[in-house]
């Protein structure tokens, strides 16, 4: 039988682990909404995380705008930098096939990261942000910061979901992921849906780097530690499913958590892995399917 | 049928890198190769080593160079991380043929790259810890100026017992040093009348709060934080969020300045940090802090600037400029009789005057065993008060 000793550990590590994947869902629906209506994995998705993290870190620290201020600074930085990305380094090669825009989008997000580099070195940055020691529930304890990362983090997804499904452009958008050529025979215009696709899934990129950097710090290699991590997410839900992103996010969160308890915490980033391996092998399509 | 390609030319062709290596070491300018950290977690260490042996090495080429010749750098980043260290190395040896490197700072990227340096007959010097990088069959093709991770972790723990440690939990991420460090450290515990216990933590996570977990299980009086800089900052928040209250101890390489620059000085107060001390008032140490342009350059600095020293000082006592001669003779000018020098240009000067000379380092004695590990150095106690870093003393 469990002890109440280990019951506790668990039940702590899943809380961890809801947190945890709840903030990196933010980014991981961003590369699957960009795998949906373009077809092809955007890996710049880690270095525009990056490049969000240091956007709203100029917002926050520089300008001294308040941390929510900064979010939206974030998601724009990065969604500027996502759509550029897409303009000078992919589209040129979207006759070329998928791996081609995969392989382009990784030799932009080498480039990103070093620009960063070249702007801001390799050290540490911190936001402004108070250090708060965390609150106790019972034996569950939560940091103040994750409550609110957490908040704002189910909130972008709200706010992504009511986009989709209320407004027109949305639904212009659902539309192009489900099938381009009736879509583009009803009048929408692809080449406008999927620059506003890939502001918005970048923009959550963006957004999801800002918040892991608000519970840690930030570095270039802020948002390359993610990459695999939200792809895992995203293959685990299934390509191109929202919903699937977040719910592969959250079983990939409570799964490294877990890890860390019942086998070897230097195994965690073996989860990612193992888990791409499985879903390739048992079930493709991931858990949702091929689109949202 | 004939092959296009006939097996002696093959063989001739197989040959020729190793023939062109043989004559641009004769004549031309002398090549040297750095090979530090640019980016990745070294990333704050590696421009300022780089810089530093360049400027030893305009000082040396305005002097008139090494046996009449002048000095070639040739700098490159290991990202600190060993395949990208490995294809670096390749650079220098096969295409820029140098006859030593220098600087390699992470110790996976010092094991992966010491094999090639054997091979090529290029000497390499490192600024490493890990106790396995001098036990390499690398048959005196390397030395290093940093004290080995057994010395460093058995300082910990000898540290951990005198801030009153009983209950010591070591959190450290997968390194080639993490275990024979540890073992170190908990003989030391032990011996003190203390108990050690290690976790080994995934060093690319966001966040480590069920590990912090975890170690709070064990009801620590002394945690040790030993990554490097980016993964001890989140662990020394998720510590503080965890309102653990007992001592820390962490290396300085990793809680440096930038890191408590980034970091609220809450999370830090009173982390204790250990490290190899350089040898603060030598000469030597005079000379890196006017060339890095610092009041207090880090270790690996003063280190990778004895490493140009020897390296040039060696090939000028062995009228050679290869990595043959600095391997032969890079103990008869660090230690032994000999005239006292702390740079490069007195030292060749000497040299070329007959002299005997004897190498007294920014970061120490420069004194080397048969292995290559140096045989004696200072450690730096310091604590975090305010942000800052205070010094508890030199020993």
């Amino acid at each position: 039988m469990l002890d109440s000793f280990l019951l506790e550990a668990i039940a702590q590590a899943l809380v961890n682990g809801v947190i945890s994947g709840t903030i990196l869902a933010v980014p991981a629906i961003g590369f699957s909404a960009i795998f949906a209506v373009l077809n092809y994995p955007n890996f710049a998705i880690g270095a525009l995380a990056t490049i969000g993290a240091y956007g709203g870190w100029v917002a926050n620290t520089v300008l001294g705008w308040p941390m929510e201020v900064s979010l939206i600074a974030a998601f724009a930085a990065a969604a500027l930098a996502g759509v550029l990305v897409e303009w000078v380094a992919v589209r040129p090669l979207d006759k070329a096939g998928a791996l081609m825009m995969a392989i382009a989008s990784l030799a932009a997000a080498i480039v990103l990261e070093n620009a960063v580099r070249f702007v801001w070195g390799n050290g540490l940055r911190g936001y402004d942000l108070p250090m708060l020691r965390d609150v106790f529930f019972g034996p569950i304890r939560v940091g103040p910061q994750q409550i609110e990362n957490f908040g704002i983090a189910v909130g972008a997804m709200g706010g992504l979901w009511a986009f989709l499904a209320l407004t027109p452009l949305g639904r212009a958008m659902r539309a192009v992921a489900d099938n381009p050529d009736l879509a583009r025979l009803r009048g929408v215009d692809p080449v406008r849906i999927a620059a506003i696709t890939v502001a918005i899934g970048a923009g959550l990129a963006g957004m999801g780097g800002m918040l892991v950097g608000l519970d840690t710090s930030i570095d270039p290699l802020t948002g390359p530690r993610l990459v695999l991590a939200i792809f895992a997410a995203a293959v685990l839900g299934g390509l191109g499913s929202i919903p699937g992103a977040v719910v592969g996010a959250l079983v990939i969160g409570m799964v490294e958590e877990l890890t860390v308890l019942l086998i070897a915490p230097s195994y965690r980033s073996v989860v990612g892995f193992v888990v791409i391996l499985m879903v390739l092998t048992v079930r493709p399509a991931g858990l949702f399917g091929a689109r949202a | 049928m004939t092959p296009p390609i006939g097996r002696r030319t093959l063989a001739g062709l197989l040959a020729l890198p190793s023939l062109a290596r043989a004559q641009t070491a004769a004549t031309g300018p002398i090549r040297l190769g750095t090979l530090t950290p640019l980016t990745g977690a070294g990333g704050p260490y590696g421009p300022v080593m780089a810089a530093c042996v360049r400027a030893v090495v305009e000082q040396v080429n305005g002097a008139g160079g090494v046996l009449g010749r002048q000095v070639q750098l040739f700098s490159e980043d290991d990202q600190t991380n060993p395949e990208a260290g490995v294809r670096a190395a390749r650079k220098l040896i096969d295409v820029d043929r140098v006859a030593a490197i220098m600087g390699t700072w992470a110790s996976s990227v010092t094991t992966a790259v010491a094999p090639l340096c054997w091979e090529n007959r290029v000497f390499l010097t490192t600024v490493s810890g890990a106790d396995s990088i001098t036990l390499l069959p690398h048959n005196g093709w390397l030395v290093r100026t940093q004290p080995n991770t057994t010395l460093q972790g058995r300082k910990f723990g000898e540290f951990a017992i005198e801030q009153g440690a009983r209950r010591i939990f070591v959190m450290m991420p997968q390194t080639p040093f993490t275990q024979s460090q540890f073992a170190a450290m908990k003989i030391a515990a032990e011996r003190g009348g203390g108990t050690a216990e290690l976790l080994i933590y995934d060093a690319t996570k966001p966040s480590l709060r069920t590990e912090v977990d975890q170690a709070l299980r064990f009801r620590p009086d002394v945690i040790v934080a030993g990554g490097y800089t980016p993964d001890t900052s989140v662990l020394l928040r998720d510590i503080f969020r965890a309102s653990y209250r007992g001592k820390i101890l962490a290396f300085a390489y990793s809680v440096n300045q930038a890191m408590l620059g980034a970091i609220p000085n809450e999370v830090t107060e009173g982390v204790m940090t250990l490290a190899p001390s350089p040898a603060e008032g030598s000469g030597a140490y005079a000379r890196v802090q006017r060339l890095a342009n610092s009041p207090s350059p880090d270790p690996y600095t003063c280190q990778i600037y004895d490493h140009v020293t020897l390296v040039l000082m060696a090939m000028a006592k062995g009228g050679d400029a290869t990595g043959q001669a600095v391997r032969d003779n890079v103990r008869l000018v660090s230690q032994g009789a000999g005239e006292a020098v702390d740079n490069a240009v007195d030292g060749l000067r000497a040299i070329a005057a007959g002299r005997a000379v004897n190498y007294d380092g920014a970061s120490g004695p420069c004194d080397f065993n048969e292995v290559g590990d140096i045989l004696d150095t200072k450690f730096r106690y310091e604590q975090v008060r305010g942000g800052s870093l205070a010094l508890i003393r030199i020993a």
